[in-house]
């Protein structure tokens, strides 16, 4: 008996690349019929409902406030103008975003800074930001998700939990998959969970330690502790019981290769990149032992390619200030979240972000004061408070575009289906808006 | 017990995220799954709580009404937990310490029960931030409100 198919198509696009997560899968498969996508396989929950979106929040054409305060359909050419003459006209613009774009559109993005004098930063701001302080104070013992895949029995999970954020993370990579030296997959590999709650990720690991909230760095120090040969004066630490970190300790010695992913409960919480300082130096430690490597679990398909890619050019990862004419990076100074919050921006720019969703109310005040621009595919909180929006199109299905995987492989992300009809890509709006400062700048 | 004094952890739960990027944030359906907090059931009998009632959570920063549910995480007594979203903004810290990243979980706040309403995103943005609009009228809009022009002239490039 053969299954009917649920859906039905008349074409099948193999070998596409998830434009969701820092998994970057690039197995996915995309059902189309009619030139539209219709199904997507292989791809998680999240990755699925970016692929297959809702269309009645689509932004599909340019949009300026009116004077009444209501969004307003325009053309092209005023909408990059009206931009072009704020941007110019700013003191101190900002560009953020770029988490949910292709490597070739940050390009763009960097020399519309540099002309401008603006500051460059992306999503790594709020969240793994501080783990790139880290590695900058102590170094970063990396590995691919193929070694992971390959080689690691003992798996731990810090201050994440991948089953809601990363959902294919332990399927593809980590923990089921058959690799050449753990031939069982599951059976062969021990999953281990720090978390302060008893998350998805936890409920499905061997082993979940709780631990007080915001008693990370303490945890880490009394791990390190016992490893190096120390004794625990209390029995508990952030309420952990000191038994249960001696058999950690032991496992983590024993094991023949181990991988550790950790995530935002580390650089969310009041230690910050302190947290990540001793987690590194742990690793560090148990390399005296055995074979240990560690993986920042990153957020947006491209965030690390923003990183890569800001390196590469200017030498700094994030947050970038080309106000003095040079690259300048101050963590506290030229960094999002500190300018907004001491109210410095005169110009807002979001490119496939929304900052609403992820910014604290306090920061997002002085976006009520300042012109803001919007660079993105749909409508969200972020457009009620934007002043000129620019629709854009869906790199990995619109658009062409190279992302990098949270550990730092690029991936090319395919074109499988028709932009709408007056959305334009991120790499083309961008590239208008140098050719229009260019042109200014020449006048002068 | 009237108020309770808790712990405010935010961060992704894959049902806010699955709205979020299926684009749909201004509907009811993404208000559910990210303005609401996620509690022990101890502290939910603490304060005669039931799942779909709502509570104020009030930290240093704001105030924000939120819908509560069980969480499937517990134990975490005196800890709730916000997914991501425009209202757990409003009452985390927005505070750097010079790190350049706001501090989104552990900030000290308080909950009590609650009659009023869990706004729309749209009606939070207008409420909240008062950009364009001082009143304070609920537009109960989940769709976008934008005007339209008949035909759009073609660019030139």
């Amino acid at each position: 008996m053969t299954e009917s198919e649920m859906i039905e198509y008349d074409e099948i696009v193999r070998n596409c690349c998830c434009s969701y997560c820092g998994n970057n899968c690039d197995d996915i498969t995309y059902l189309l019929k009619d030139k539209k996508i219709v199904g997507v396989r292989h791809a998680c929950r999240l990755g699925a409902s970016k692929i297959i979106n809702d269309t009645d929040q689509r932004l599909l054409n340019p949009m300026i406030r009116n004077e009444e305060g209501i969004l307003e359909e325009t053309t092209w050419d005023i909408a990059l103008d009206k931009v072009t003459q704020l941007l110019s006209a700013s003191m101190r613009p900002l560009f953020y975003g770029w988490g949910e774009t292709s490597v070739e559109a940050i390009k763009k993005g960097i020399v519309l800074a540099q002309q401008t004098g603006a500051v460059m930063d992306n999503q790594s701001t709020i969240c793994h930001g501080a783990s790139i302080q880290a590695f900058q104070n102590v170094g970063h013992p990396v590995m691919t998700l193929g070694e992971v895949k390959n080689r690691s029995d003992v798996i731990i999970y810090i201050g994440t939990n991948p089953m809601d954020d990363h959902p294919r993370h332990l399927t593809r990579y980590t923990t089921f998959p058959e690799g050449f030296f753990r031939q069982n997959g599951r059976e062969d590999r021990l999953l281990i969970t720090l978390d302060p709650k008893y998350t998805n990720t936890a409920k499905i690991s061997d082993k979940w330690i709780q631990f007080n909230m915001n008693e990370d760095y303490s945890l880490f120090n009394a791990i390190r502790t016992i490893l190096n040969g120390g004794k625990l004066k209390s029995d508990k630490i952030a309420g952990v019981d000191k038994e249960e970190l001696y058999d950690l300790v032991d496992i983590m010695k024993n094991a023949e290769c181990g991988s550790l992913f950790f995530g935002l409960g580390l650089t969310q919480t009041l230690a910050k990149q302190r947290n990540v300082d001793v987690l590194i130096q742990l690793i560090e430690d148990l390399n005296k032992y055995t074979k240990w490597s560690m993986l920042p679990m990153r957020g947006f398909f491209n965030v690390n390619g923003f990183n890569i890619a800001m390196t590469t050019e200017t030498g700094y990862p994030y947050g970038v200030d080309f106000a003095r004419g040079y690259p300048r990076y101050m963590v506290g100074e030229t960094t999002t979240i500190d300018l907004l919050n001491r109210r410095e921006p005169d110009f807002f720019m979001a490119v496939a972000a929304d900052p609403v969703i992820q910014f604290p109310g306090y920061s997002i005040k002085h976006l009520t004061q300042i012109p803001v621009i919007q660079v993105d595919t749909h409508w969200g909180p972020y457009t009620e408070i934007a002043d000129i929006v620019l629709p854009s199109t869906r790199v990995g299905v619109e658009t062409e575009g190279t992302g990098y995987r949270m550990d730092g492989i690029p991936l090319f992300m395919k074109k499988v289906i028709d932009k709408p009809e007056n959305c334009h890509s991120d790499e083309w709006i961008l590239h208008q808006l140098n050719e229009r400062i260019k042109k200014i700048n020449g006048d002068t | 017990m009237d108020e309770l004094d808790i712990i405010i952890n935010s961060g992704s739960s894959i049902i806010q995220a699955f709205y979020e990027k299926k684009g749909s944030t201004l509907k009811d359906e993404y208000r559910r799954s990210a303005a609401i907090a996620f509690m022990d059931k101890k502290d939910m009998q603490k304060l005669d709580l039931k799942p779909h009632d709502k509570i104020d959570v009030t930290s240093k920063w704001g105030s924000v009404t939120l819908y509560v549910d069980k969480s499937h995480d517990s134990p975490h007594e005196g800890m709730i937990f916000i997914p991501k979203g425009p209202w757990a903004n409003i009452v985390i810290s927005p505070e750097t310490y010079c790190c350049n990243i706001p501090t989104y979980k552990g900030i000290k706040g308080k909950i009590r029960k609650s009659q009023r309403e869990v706004l729309l995103v749209a009606d939070l943005m207008k409420i909240q931030y008062s950009k364009y609009s001082d009143d304070n009228v609920l537009t109960e809009k989940q769709l976008p409100v934008y005007k339209k022009r008949s035909k759009i002239s073609h660019d030139r490039k």
